[in-house]
């Protein structure tokens, strides 16, 4: 049983009533989510020790951090400290998106490392253990592009990226309308050479079925994978995109016809006049399935900022209605970020998830912002300390910017507005 | 003679040919634009020349950071360091706020160093010294007022914000609908503290045709402050805010109809969903006047992070309209920033502003993202540093550097670079 048919069987199961708890909803909304689609939780029935999260509609957004092995300076040791650094800076979701070095090991070690819902993408794993084996990836056969997922279900595995959506018909597509950039997604540039070199349909697409026997089986959720999203804002809502999301709107229904939890992923990089149209269609095609987005970044040229150019687009497609958001770190399109880096990251995404969760008007949303300006206008310095959302970096910089014995701040010192104003607006005012 | 006042004589002035230049639009779009007040360009006449930027409908939407030394910490050197960080990061813009020490050498230094637009509060000074000399900001006269704005005026600031827009109908306002966060702007505090102590109307604005006469001498640009700006996202469009929306408004009519540039300031923390009725507002309001804001920040919840919290307000509301953003800094609520948060602040506020100006389909910002896009497909890594908003943290990217779109994983027999050669961009 999946945690899809148990809610169309109208069963609440123990993973929703624990979401529902997290989220002060009723248990049966979150029933009622799962089995519309709305909503997945992706929870392993092989995974052990791990606290269930909801993704989708109702709930508030969510924040996905990517970790893993790339190339041959990388070190278990070092990612395991970034899975860490993510969750205690209140990542909802670790992705290991190892390509290279110890693929098995990590995977196995990020799963007891996390409480959190944990994803992979083992198209990379296939990919490197044809080129170990096989001298190239291209010699890679579909039953060991299965064998691989089958193993990392096996493993626990919560949630799968897969490129299922990314036929011949839309490669060929982005071919005929000159895309500037075709090749943007690791995983789907290297599928789309295999399926050239071997002349053969995605097998993720034309296997489908066995795939979602598979994903059913383990009950883990299929996160659709759009190899054909943007990396440029010049491609945004291009002909091979849109096409790639018709597709995916196809696989979702069979999916759930299935009984398997599916949600599909997102770009990229998005100019702020596409991002609502972007999830407005997503949402429509794919029948409100959740809506998990890579940043979107705003900008082509954000280089050594993309958490900022990441945060500014992830706010607004949360606002627009996606459901879960994978950070995007200042080290993007630079290179593998570090620990301070990963944790930044994270922050970042969280505050774009933050705003978007108030302007939607989110149950509990706006009472955090309440709060924390009752204490900025008590001048209550340890309150506003204790619900910033990186508590460690505000006072690191309320020490470094300021005197500490001071009330107000030193921007203002002792000419600081919130005192000024007090002394003048009657006894119904807090004092400072 | 002012922009404006040019503009509308049919005159095109050499600072009006510099703007049309660096936007790379006609001149007569930058004329009708100021002569409409719908643009304003800031230049003091007593200024010597330096890079002015023109700001409003059509145009790149520009960054202002601030600099200044406060009670707490009056280091005028730091704050020089600051300004050519500032310039060095991109700020079209620098305000100088400073409220501690030696406030007229500061600005001062600030006028003579500066290549851009430098703008002040000069109610800072007037009341700082009232508490100095007398002991309390609600001892500051009517005269200090003028003869700071006149003061600053004659030594060149361009332009200057100042809170006229705020009277006892908007304080009646504020008392009845109980803020959060009463009232966070400066200035805005000053003067209501001054008016309830002293039960006088703001002289700012019942002077208002005074103050225009001096700036309009100097052709300083007027920027009107927000005193009654929301600072916390539960305050936002409330009636105080829209009062005071409002008597800005008229307050624009007369400057505008005086031949004084002016544009306006806005909030503040504003959440997403008030945004763009904010931008709306303000210019139905303000009959087009360009929109100064601070931010807006997204929400309340991040100090140590609000140079983030406001990229993504100031970035949906560039899309939605704000002509000028000033900068906020990681150090914002918590304390004086060091030139390392000025230059993240200015950073993350000029990617919010581009990322605005490409959703307004500016033709420069398109172009230089089409740039950057093709520099990555042809791994140009030398073009995606010159292309990037700032250069400093790019260094190795460039795949394995051999110009091949092979990875590190496959080899020579990359199935990425069959992809690449079937799309012609191995």
């Amino acid at each position: 049983m999946t945690q899809l048919s148990e809610a169309l069987d109208g069963k609440i199961t123990s993973a929703m009533k624990e979401v529902a708890r997290k989220e002060g909803i009723a248990p049966e909304l979150v029933r009622q989510g799962v089995a519309s689609g709305s909503i997945v939780i992706p929870r392993n029935n092989q995974r052990r020790g791990m606290a269930p999260s909801g993704f989708g509609a109702g709930l508030r957004t969510k924040v996905s951090a990517s970790v893993g092995l790339y190339g041959s300076d990388a070190g278990i040791d070092v990612e395991l400290q970034k899975i860490k650094a993510a969750v205690s800076a209140g990542a909802d979701s670790i992705m290991d998106l190892s390509v290279s070095g110890e693929i098995d090991s990590m995977r196995r070690q990020t799963l007891v490392s996390t409480p959190t819902p944990v994803g992979t993408l083992p198209l990379y794993q296939a990919i490197a253990e044809a080129a170990g084996k096989k001298r190239s990836p291209l010699h890679m056969t579909v039953d060991d592009l299965f064998d691989v997922i089958e193993r990392q279900a096996a493993d626990g595995v919560d949630f799968l990226a897969l490129h299922c959506g990314t036929t011949m018909d839309i490669v060929q597509r982005a071919k005929k309308e000159g895309r500037i950039d075709p090749l943007v997604s690791y995983g789907g540039s290297h599928l789309i050479g295999w399926m050239i070199y071997n002349q053969v349909e995605n097998p993720l697409y034309a296997q489908y079925d066995r795939l979602l026997e598979m994903a059913r089986k383990y009950d883990v959720t299929i996160s659709l994978a759009d190899g054909m999203r943007p990396g440029c804002v010049a491609d945004s809502l291009d002909g091979a995109q849109v096409h790639e999301l018709v597709i995916l709107g196809e696989l979702v229904m069979r999916a759930r016809e299935a009984g398997v939890q599916i949600m599909v992923k997102g770009p990229g990089h998005v100019p702020l006049n596409h991002i609502e149209a972007t999830i407005t269609l997503q949402k429509s095609l794919c029948r409100g399935a959740p809506y998990f987005v890579f940043g979107p970044v705003a900008t082509d040229i954000g280089a050594g900022y993309d958490h900022i150019s990441g945060a500014i687009g992830g706010a607004m497609a949360a606002w627009a209605g996606a459901d879960l958001i994978c950070y995007v770190t200042a080290a993007e399109h630079i290179g593998i970020p570090d620990v301070a880096q990963v944790r930044e990251g994270v922050i970042a995404a969280r505050i774009a998830a933050h705003a978007a969760d108030l302007a939607k008007g989110l149950n509990g949303a706006a009472t955090w912002d309440l709060k924390l300006s009752q204490a900025r206008k008590d001048l209550d310095w340890e309150k506003q300390i204790a619900l910033a959302i990186d508590p460690q970096r505000a006072r690191e910089l309320r020490k470094g910017r300021s005197e500490e014995s001071s009330t107000a701040c030193a921007m203002c010192g002792k000419y600081c507005a919130m005192k000024v104003v007090s002394q003048y607006l009657g006894a119904s005012e807090r004092s400072c | 003679m002012t922009q404006v006042l040019a503009a509308r004589a049919g005159r095109i002035t050499p600072e009006m040919e510099m703007v049309a230049n660096r936007e790379s639009v006609d001149i007569e779009v930058i004329q009708t634009g100021v002569a409409s007040g719908k643009i304003v360009i800031p230049k003091n006449v007593k200024r010597k020349e330096f890079n002015c930027c023109g700001i409003g409908q059509g145009l790149r939407i520009k960054v202002n950071t601030l600099i200044g030394t406060s009670s707490d910490r009056d280091n005028i050197e730091m704050e020089a360091r600051k300004l050519a960080v500032a310039q060095e990061a991109g700020a079209d813009a620098v305000m100088d706020l400073s409220t501690g020490g030696d406030i007229d050498g500061m600005r001062r230094q600030t006028l003579a160093q500066a290549n851009v637009a430098v703008g002040s509060v000069p109610i800072y000074q007037c009341g700082v010294e009232a508490i100095e000399k007398r002991g309390s900001v609600v001892a500051m006269t009517e005269k200090d007022m003028f003869e700071a704005v006149e003061k600053q005026a004659e030594e060149g600031v361009d332009f200057m914000a100042i809170h006229c827009a705020l009277n006892f109908d908007v304080i009646k306002r504020l008392k009845i609908s109980g803020r959060v966060t009463d009232v966070v702007s400066r200035g805005g505090a000053f003067l209501t503290g001054w008016m309830l102590h002293n039960n006088k109307e703001n002289p700012l604005y019942e002077q208002f045709d005074r103050l225009l006469e001096i700036l309009k001498r100097y052709d300083v640009t007027l920027s009107l402050g927000d005193a009654i700006r929301p600072g916390s996202t539960a305050d936002s469009l409330d009636g105080a805010q829209l009062m005071g929306m409002i008597i800005g408004g008229e307050l624009v009519a007369r400057a505008q109809a005086a031949g004084v540039q002016v544009m306006v300031e806005g909030p503040g923390h504003v959440p997403m969903h008030h945004v763009r009725p904010t931008m709306l507002l303000q210019k139905r309001l303000c009959n087009g006047a360009p929109y100064f804001v601070l931010g807006t920040l997204a929400t309340d919840i991040a100090p140590g992070y609000d140079h983030i919290t406001s990229a993504i307000g100031g970035a949906i509301a560039g899309a939605a309209g704000a002509d000028f953003i000033c900068n906020v800094t990681p150090a914002e609520h918590l304390g004086l920033p060091t030139e390392q948060d000025v230059k993240d602040g200015i950073i993350a506020a000029r990617i919010a502003a581009h990322a605005a100006d490409l959703a307004r389909g500016n033709k420069q910002a398109l172009s230089r993202d089409l740039q950057m896009a093709k520099a990555r497909v042809a791994l140009d890594l030398d073009r995606q540093i010159g292309l990037s908003i700032y250069h400093e943290k790019i260094s190795a990217n460039g795949g394995n550097g051999d110009g091949s779109h092979s990875c590190a994983v496959c080899g020579p027999q990359c199935a990425a670079q069959v992809a690449a050669k079937y799309f012609g961009i191995a």
